[in-house]
């Protein structure tokens, strides 16, 4: 049997390039690795699972030319026309879109997460006959159906943002205005508080939910520490609001002026 | 004939550099690229999520590496076969000059119009930075910017540096193509073909990593032996801001070791199938 036939020898050279590159690959690979760990480590992650519905539109190919941002930009602009045309499905499939090609803006997840869980079960109590139609178990089930939606979304939201407090004051804010579920929104207005740089009203709308469940115990003893944690020199503390309530808590806990919270003598 | 002679391959560096400036499409694609990263405060306006200092970084970034990607394989490519086609390669090769100075002089040259490219649009992207965070600090005042500006200028030329290596190595994946390919065509499309492979290879590498031991794991292991990882150059996202640690300078010795070895490869296997081919 003849070795020289041409395409004999084309083969012998695909193999034998192939096994040089993976040579090299092996020998490239101590050098590769560390750096790659390091690289890696502040690069966002890419979701192509959220991103199987753009293939094709040239996507990947801004992509990879490093145009996360602009690429994402524009398309929140055209998930602003969905949303303006109230196209539920492809709402969906553009909001994964955006947060997967470039997670690093909390613009996206908020407002996308927004669009969920407070527009959308408008729209659909709207397809199903509206306010005055549809029962209100019905108007309650889209509303928590949404939610959780809305949930799943800033839980991935989290996973890119862990510190960021907006994520959590936003499932709060859910639990409160949608759910109106002031027990289920007052542990994420803690967490939000708990949170580097967060808005000083985190922890006083944690507190007002405490008294709104009858907490009002809980509340006393929040806003005490709440208080004596917070710098004197900060308007947007507002210390003396603060104070306020706690004077309000006393008078309905009927705490005795001798025992009444002293912010001198308590410091 | 000596193999590898540095003055010969100097001098055919210099005229494939000097034949690739005077080339419409490199002046064109300059040109586009500039006016991009120029106007990148009008598209600063359809930015929603990021800083305005971090949208013009990522934009001009973006465009370096984008447009600089096209440029390293269509330059590469148009220089090899117009030798080829105008048979100047014959008579470049009847002298005597060794087929591997002939490949290392195109790219050497390539790599040098890469060079103009890649300083000229750091400069601009550079400047435009610098203008902008002059204006923001100014509007902003000392409060915001207490330790001074928050841009570390040199980034942009250790983020220039590393595109340059992967487009030398770019480069050298497209004069491999082009040493065994008998048209421009060809080698553009598989060239660019690679290019997505070598980009995305590190997805599959890290979606199947945690796959059992199986056919299709090694399949994914060797796919990221054979093609070298071009998402380790796109450093982009941990470099200019001064809130950021600096990327280790031992990483980005790696990175250009790693680069290196590989354009050392690549036209090895160029010259080993150019060696054989009849011209």
């Amino acid at each position: 049997m003849k070795f020289d036939h041409p395409i004999l020898l084309r083969i012998r050279a695909v193999v034998l390039t192939l096994v040089f590159l993976l040579i090299l690959g092996l020998l490239t690979r101590p050098l590769e690795a560390p750096a790659w760990k390091r690289v890696q480590a502040g690069q966002p992650e890419l979701n192509l699972v959220g991103m199987e519905g753009a293939l094709g539109q040239g996507i990947i190919v801004g992509m990879l030319g490093g145009f996360r941002s602009i690429m994402a930009d524009f398309l929140w602009l055209q998930t602003n026309v969905v949303w303006q045309d109230r196209e539920r499905a492809k709402l969906d499939s553009m909001v994964r879109l955006v947060t997967s090609i470039d997670p690093r803006p909390v613009f996206f997840w908020i407002n996308s997460a927004r669009m969920i869980a407070y527009d959308v079960p408008h729209w659909r109590i709207q397809e199903e006959g509206g306010y005055q139609t549809v029962p209100e178990w019905r108007q309650a089930a889209i509303d928590r159906e949404q939610a959780e939606q809305a949930f799943a979304h800033i839980r991935r939201a989290l996973e890119f943002h862990p510190d960021n407090p907006r994520l959590y004051l936003e499932i709060g804010q859910i639990y409160l205005n949608r759910l109106d579920d002031p027990a289920k929104a007052a542990p994420w207005f803690l967490r939000a508080s708990e949170q580097p740089g967060s808005p000083y009203f985190a922890a006083r709308i944690y507190a007002e939910l405490l008294r709104r469940q009858g907490k009002n115990a809980q509340a006393y003893d929040f806003l005490k520490g709440l208080f004596l944690r917070l710098p004197d020199d900060e308007p947007y503390a507002q210390k003396g609001i603060i104070l306020e309530r706690i004077r309000e808590l006393e008078r309905t806990l009927e705490i005795t002026p001798a025992e009444a919270f002293n912010p001198s003598r308590n410091t | 004939m000596s193999f590898l002679s540095p003055s010969r391959i100097r001098l055919i560096a210099a005229n494939t550099f000097l034949e690739a400036v005077r080339q419409k499409f490199f002046n064109s694609l300059l040109f586009i690229t500039l006016a991009l990263v120029a106007s990148s405060t009008f598209f600063q306006q359809f930015d929603f999520g990021t800083s305005e200092l971090k949208f013009i970084a990522d934009f001009g970034f973006g465009a370096l590496f984008f447009f600089g990607s096209i440029l390293a394989i269509t330059v590469t490519t148009q220089l090899f076969f117009n030798e080829i086609e105008n048979r100047t390669a014959l008579t470049m090769l009847a002298k005597p000059v060794h087929k591997f100075d002939f490949l290392a002089g195109k790219l050497l040259g390539v790599q040098l119009l890469m060079l103009a490219f890649v300083c000229l649009l750091s400069f601009v992207l550079a400047g435009i930075l610098y203008w902008r965070e002059t204006v923001l600090m100014s509007q902003f005042g000392p409060e915001t910017f207490s330790e001074g500006r928050i841009l570390r200028y040199g980034d942009i030329l250790i983020f220039g540096f590393l595109q340059w290596l992967k487009f030398g190595l770019l480069g050298a994946i497209t004069l491999f193509v082009a040493s065994f390919s008998n048209t421009n065509i060809y080698t553009i499309i598989v060239s660019f073909c690679i290019l997505v492979v070598c980009q995305l290879q590190y997805i599959a590498r890290d979606a199947y990593g945690d796959m059992e031991q199986g056919v299709g794991r090694l399949l994914v292991q060797g796919l990221g032996l054979i093609f070298p990882n071009f998402q380790l150059f796109n450093v982009g996202d941990q470099l200019l801001f001064t809130s950021q640690e600096a990327l280790p300078a031992a990483t980005i010795l790696r990175i250009t070791l790693y680069a290196c070895v590989y354009i050392a490869g690549f036209l090895l296997l160029a010259h080993l199938s150019f060696r054989r081919r009849e011209i």
